[in-house]
């Protein structure tokens, strides 16, 4: 970091920050646009959201170079592994807001929803490009207050309510403790830039090692409460269900994508130094992830319930990869959230699918005999069940594959050990539904909306995973190109 | 990943081809059976089969101008130090066997549009004979163990489909279930070969491993098997024969082979007369750099042919199926072949293999066709006079027992007389005594069971039963032509093997692909013998013929009319005759020596460890009740209220700085 003096001069790179400006500007433009139209044309900001993402997706592929590239006097980088991990986010954006094209089509307003979808779109940019915790925070704080208003957008709807007033309790009290932890981490080494930070821990000796520690630890919570890790979990299933589903399908994916993105850039940057300290943490996280997730989806009768615990385990099986700390543990955390990205939008698809005539069709019991009324729904519905508990050769085998051989390449082969035996433990809940689908007896009617987009994205997301999983060498190699930017 | 090591104007395109047609239009036809209904079906398929013979056939002719192909096409698998490539190796025991294969196969696909009409499963039949065919090409083209092990278990697969091809029969699905777990047995000592070679040569390409063999031999490595001190080479080639013994029906794994006369009779002479039984034939022929080291394997390769050439011999005297008694004339064949491969003589077995393929399957099909016009009916004793009938069915079936009793100038004499005299000469002790009293025995009795079917199928007085006689009819032209071409093939392979071929001299044919020391090489024998006049060859010579004729001519005096003999014998021996008749009670055998305990053994399991474990202490109600209880208690932790949900993040972090601080 520079020293700035006032008046700041004009920042040097600023096109790099084109994605981010574009995506800044429409969610204003759309926030303005739903006032001036009438009630039926509303959709366009949708479909205006969407054009933004597909130019902000554009435009990060254009102004990344093969070198990292740094603006705003070096608050801000943008390399291979941030626009890989923004390609991601910008994904998970489209999906969620074509997912939510019929969900929300009833509700008032729905300009503001498709706003605060781009905002907290913005604040996980920002969090993957930060160069030091400052702009972390500030992207943090972006997408969490986004995310705590669009979990609780169906004010009228109590559990959406009262789901977003825990969210954002609990996430206020993981804000305060990751402030603490940098405030702990800037008063040892008196910088916010990751990689200063890194220099000076390399260099302090065990001087000022206590409060390094609790520094470390209280950051590494802070994340820990935004991706899910047990015990910061807590939050996830209540949230998961009370959001609505589009909502829940985008902050399953965008918010993890980030959170470990920018986890991997502070561990790698600023924390080599402590890594036998953190390993130690993240370990106990991982076992306490994997087993919560993977044991208490089992006591689910609510799907997206069902699907929160899921998301705790899976973000068990992500914590392997920090674990390993190794390139090849990173490269499968990129691999796993890529995958991972196209097996949730599939599985919400189908999920939001099931609701019609006044069914929330959210109940295991409501996927009964589904394959003898849509064959091809329940074949895509099984695909993804048997991806996310990792059956070859589909996408989540690979996923899985690669965290866990990272980690025992890294020597911890209990724990791999352990993640295999609660991967055995978790099929037994996804494969629960395939039986539903295709074992039961139908129980109510079924009667499927007939959103082209939707059906696209069902196919779409089934055929990713399959040809990914016959054939995942350029996936692969793809996420090994983008840690270029990290390691 | 191409790598052609040797390769002389054989084009790769049209030797992958070859393999490959067949599987095409065995996935088409499978998948898309439904739609293309019979005549389609069959269209496909006989076409890219017969396309693929003629692809051999040129080949054939290519290879006999001295080209050859050793090379390989891609990686299957890379694990450490294992790395196996996919390629061939095209010499001239190759294309022997593609031709072969290509030609019966093709014969049979026509045949089969006759035999199967209208049955449900015409498309899946012609789809698995196809598949087979693919199979059967890839085991005889490939280059090392690990292609001849895909071919083997895949020919395995498809023999165990099409004899369960009628699976609503019970009997048909037992047969299929026989034959499969027969040749597990085989196939595990196959399979203990294939790694044995891969830890004692560090690879599993077939011209490596021959050339590393005499380097192995020389070192003396052995090893310890069940407190037995064998050589390593002997050990691999001993573990190698029991798949073949398994693939080929030798004793004691020759069972399943008569069972398997269940499947649909075009099945039974591709895959069980001419083809995949033969497999072990072609394996130990192809692996003679190896087995020439190894003294007690070529001993044990003897012995076994020699008895099962003589025990199924003796069966077929008094077999009354019809598709039976050709099933242990096949077994008894087969020994033959394994003698000849046993006394090093590997290119008179490949002969008669060629040879039998020829007769046998017309054998079959000519059965077929006489089992198609009575009706289903296979018990010989139940036709009789049918040469009214069926003309040219008589005729032909008469010119392929002709062959396969080795009456000159028809096939099986060329071949079988080259196997006998190689075995008189080579002298390995008792063994080969044995071997050759065995099969010369053996040739008698094949002439007597072969014309004792016969004249009870074709002469003898007409026992059909009425309501079929109306029905009696020559077979339609798609049957009676394969049967035609077979003839040609088994009235004129045997000559045009020695003549042109020149099988049965030293060193001209199979030079180069079939490796034999010159110690044990029993052609170089009979050259020597042959110029030496000193002595009368004439029993050496002509007692095959002789007894073979006198086996017809026994047959002719018994059977040839209506006679009081054939019951006459079987009182005066009451004993030997149901001895014979209970084919020398091996099923009951293994039925009160291996079944029986197996299927206790295995009930014990599913009770004590199935019930008893599985669905209940250690499984069901241990693991499972308490990954439940633990679900339930997690459930109940979430209880809805952000103060509790606070508390565990905070105790969370409490608890980490606890353990942090006492660790640091």
């Amino acid at each position: 970091m520079a020293n700035v003096t006032f008046p700041f001069p004009f920042p040097a790179n600023m096109e790099i920050l084109l994605p981010e400006i574009i995506i800044a500007v429409m969610a204003m433009v759309i926030l303005l646009f739903d006032l001036f139209v009438s009630k039926e044309k509303k959709q366009i900001s949708a479909w205006l959201a969407i054009a933004t993402c597909i130019a902000a997706a554009i435009t990060t592929v254009n102004v990344t170079g093969s070198e990292s590239m740094m603006t705003f006097y070096g608050f801000f980088v943008q390399d291979y592994f941030a626009a890989f991990t923004k390609l991601l986010m910008l994904a998970a954006t489209v999906f969620g807001i074509i997912l939510s094209l019929d969900y929300m089509k009833e509700e008032t307003n729905i300009g503001e929803y498709y706003a605060l979808m781009l905002f907290a779109l913005l604040g996980m940019m920002l969090m993957v490009s930060a160069t030091n915790f400052i702009t972390m925070y500030l992207g943090v704080e972006l997408m969490a207050l986004s995310v705590y208003v669009l979990v609780g957008y169906q004010r009228d709807v109590l559990r959406s309510s009262e789901a977003a007033l825990k969210y954002f309790i609990l996430g206020s009290l993981s804000s305060g403790m990751l402030l603490y932890g940098i405030s702990f981490l800037y008063g040892t080494t008196g910088n916010f830039d990751f990689n200063l930070i890194g220099e000076a821990l390399a260099n302090s000796g065990d001087s000022a090692r206590t409060a390094t520690l609790v520094g470390m630890l209280f950051v590494l919570a802070g994340m820990a409460f935004k991706v899910s890790v047990a015990p910061f979990h807590m939050w996830t299933p209540d949230a998961y269900e009370g959001a609505p589903t589009p909502v829940t399908a985008f902050m399953s994916v965008g918010p993890k994508v980030a959170g470990f993105a920018i986890l991997m850039r502070i561990l790698v940057d600023a924390m080599p130094a402590l890594e036998h300290d953190y390993v130690t943490v993240l370990l106990w996280m991982a076992v306490l992830s994997l087993a919560v997730g993977n044991i208490a989806a089992i006591a689910q009768r609510n799907i997206k319930r069902m699907m929160a615990y899921s998301t705790i385990g899976h973000v068990g099986f992500v914590l392997l990869g920090l674990i390993a700390a190794s390139p090849e543990g990173y490269a499968a955390i990129l691999i796993y959230m890529t995958i991972y990205l196209f097996m949730t939008m599939g599985t919400f698809a189908i999920i939001i699918l099931m609701r019609r005539d006044g069914i929330q069709g959210e109940l295991l019991d409501d996927f009964a005999g589904m394959s003898k009324v849509r064959p091809g729904y329940a074949l895509a519905m099984g695909l993804m069940m048997f991806s996310l508990a990792g059956i070859p050769f589909l996408g989540g085998f690979w996923a899985k594959f690669a965290v866990i051989a990272a980690v025992i390449d890294a020597g911890h082969l209990y724990l791999g050990l352990a993640a295999i035996m609660f991967s055995a433990i978790g099929a037994f809940y996804y494969i629960r539904v395939v039986k539903y689908i295709y074992f039961d007896e139908e129980r109510v009617a079924f009667n499927f909306s007939d959103n082209v987009l939707m059906k696209a994205t069902v196919a779409l997301t089934s055929i990713i995973i399959v040809v990914i999983g016959v054939y995942p060498d350029p996936v692969m190699d793809v996420c090994r190109m983008a840690l270029a930017g990290l390691v | 990943m191409q790598e052609v090591l040797t390769q002389e104007t054989l084009s790769t395109v049209e030797l992958l081809a070859i393999p490959v047609l067949p599987l095409i239009g065995a996935m088409v036809v499978g998948l898309f059976g439904w739609f293309l209904k019979e005549r389609l079906s069959h269209w496909i398929t006989c076409t890219l089969v017969i396309a693929s013979t003629v692809l051999s056939i040129h080949v054939f002719i290519q290879v006999m101008g001295g080209a050859s192909f050793h090379g390989n096409f891609w990686t299957w698998i890379i694990s450490g130090d294992l790395d196996i490539p996919i390629g061939m190796m095209i010499d001239r025991l190759t294309t022997v066997m593609m031709m072969t294969v290509t030609i019966v196969s093709a014969c049979v696909h026509i045949y089969t549009i006759g035999y199967m009409h209208g049955d449900p499963g015409y498309s899946r039949f012609f789809s698995y004979i196809s598949a087979f065919t693919f199979s059967m090409l890839v085991l005889v083209m490939g280059n090392s163990f690990f292609t001849l092990f895909f071919g083997w278990e895949a020919v395995g697969l498809f023999s165990y489909l099409l004899i369960g091809f009628w699976y609503q029969r019970e009997t048909a699905t037992v047969a299929a279930m026989k034959a499969f777990i027969v040749n597990r047995v085989g196939d595990f000592g196959f399979a203990v070969g294939i790694l044995a070679v891969w830890y004692y040569f560090g690879t599993v390409e077939y011209s490596k491993v021959f050339a590393a063999v005499p380097a192995l031999v020389e070192s003396g490595v052995s090893l310890s098997f069940l407190s037995w001190d064998v050589s390593a080479i002997t050990f691999i080639c001993l573990a190698l024969f029991v798949g073949a013994m398994g693939k080929s029906g030798q004793v004691p794994l020759h069972v399943w082979l008569p069972d398997s006369m269940e499947g649909p009779t075009p099945i039974s002479a591709l895959i069980h007369a001419a083809t995949m039984v033969t497999a072990g034939v072609f394996m130990v022929a192809r692996l003679s750099p190896m087995f020439e080291y190894s003294e007690v394997a070529l001993a044990a390769v003897v012995l076994v042919g020699a008895t099962t050439a003589w025990m199924c011999a003796t069966i077929g005297l008094v077999q009354n199926d019809i598709k039976r008694v050709i099933a242990y004339s096949t077994c008894s064949q087969l020994g033959y072949m394994f003698v000849a491969c046993g006394v090093s003589a590997y290119s008179a077995g490949i002969f008669h293999l060629m040879t039998h393929a020829y007769f046998k399957a017309l054998l079959f099909l000519a059965a077929g066709s006489v089992i198609h016009a009575v009706m289903a009916e296979q018990d010989i004793r139940k036709m009789g006079q049918l040469r009214k009938y069926m003309p040219v069915t008589y005729v032909t079936m008469f010119l392929a027992a002709l062959a396969l009793s080795g009456i000159p100038p028809f096939a099986g004499f060329f071949s079988k007389d080259l196997i006998i005299e190689a075995t008189a000469v080579r002298e390995m002790g008792w063994v080969s005594d044995v071997a050759y009293y065995a099969v010369i025995s053996g040739v008698f009795m094949t002439a007597f069971y072969t014309f004792r079917m016969f004249f009870l199928t074709f002469h003898n007085s007409d026992r059909v039963p009425a309501e079929t006689k109306a029905h009696l009819h020559e077979s339609p032209k798609v049957i009676t032509i394969p049967l035609i071409i077979l003839a040609v093939g088994a009235v004129l392979s045997g000559w045009i093997g020695v003549t042109y071929l020149e099988m049965g001299e030293l060193g001209a044919y199979f030079d180069g692909s079939i490796f034999v020391l010159d110690q044990h090489n029993p052609l170089m024998k009979l050259q020597v013998l042959e110029h030496d006049h000193g002595q009368s060859h004439f029993w050496l010579e002509n007692g095959p013929l002789i007894l073979a004729l006198s086996g017809i001519g026994v047959a002719f005096l018994m059977y040839f009319r209506e006679t009081k003999y054939p019951a006459m014998i079987a009182n005066t021996l009451p004993r030997l005759h149901t001895f014979l008749l209970n084919k020398w009670y091996w099923d009951e055998l293994y039925e009160k020596a291996i079944i029986r305990p197996t299927r206790h053994l295995g009930t014990w399991f599913w009770q004590k460890g199935d019930l008893g474990m599985i669905d209940g202490k250690l499984i069901h109600t241990g693991i499972v009740d308490s990954i439940k209880e633990a679900a339930a208690r997690l459930r109940a932790v979430q209880t809805g209220m952000v103060y509790h949900y606070a508390y565990a993040m905070v105790i969370g972090v409490f608890g980490f700085l606890t353990y942090l601080m006492l660790n640091a």
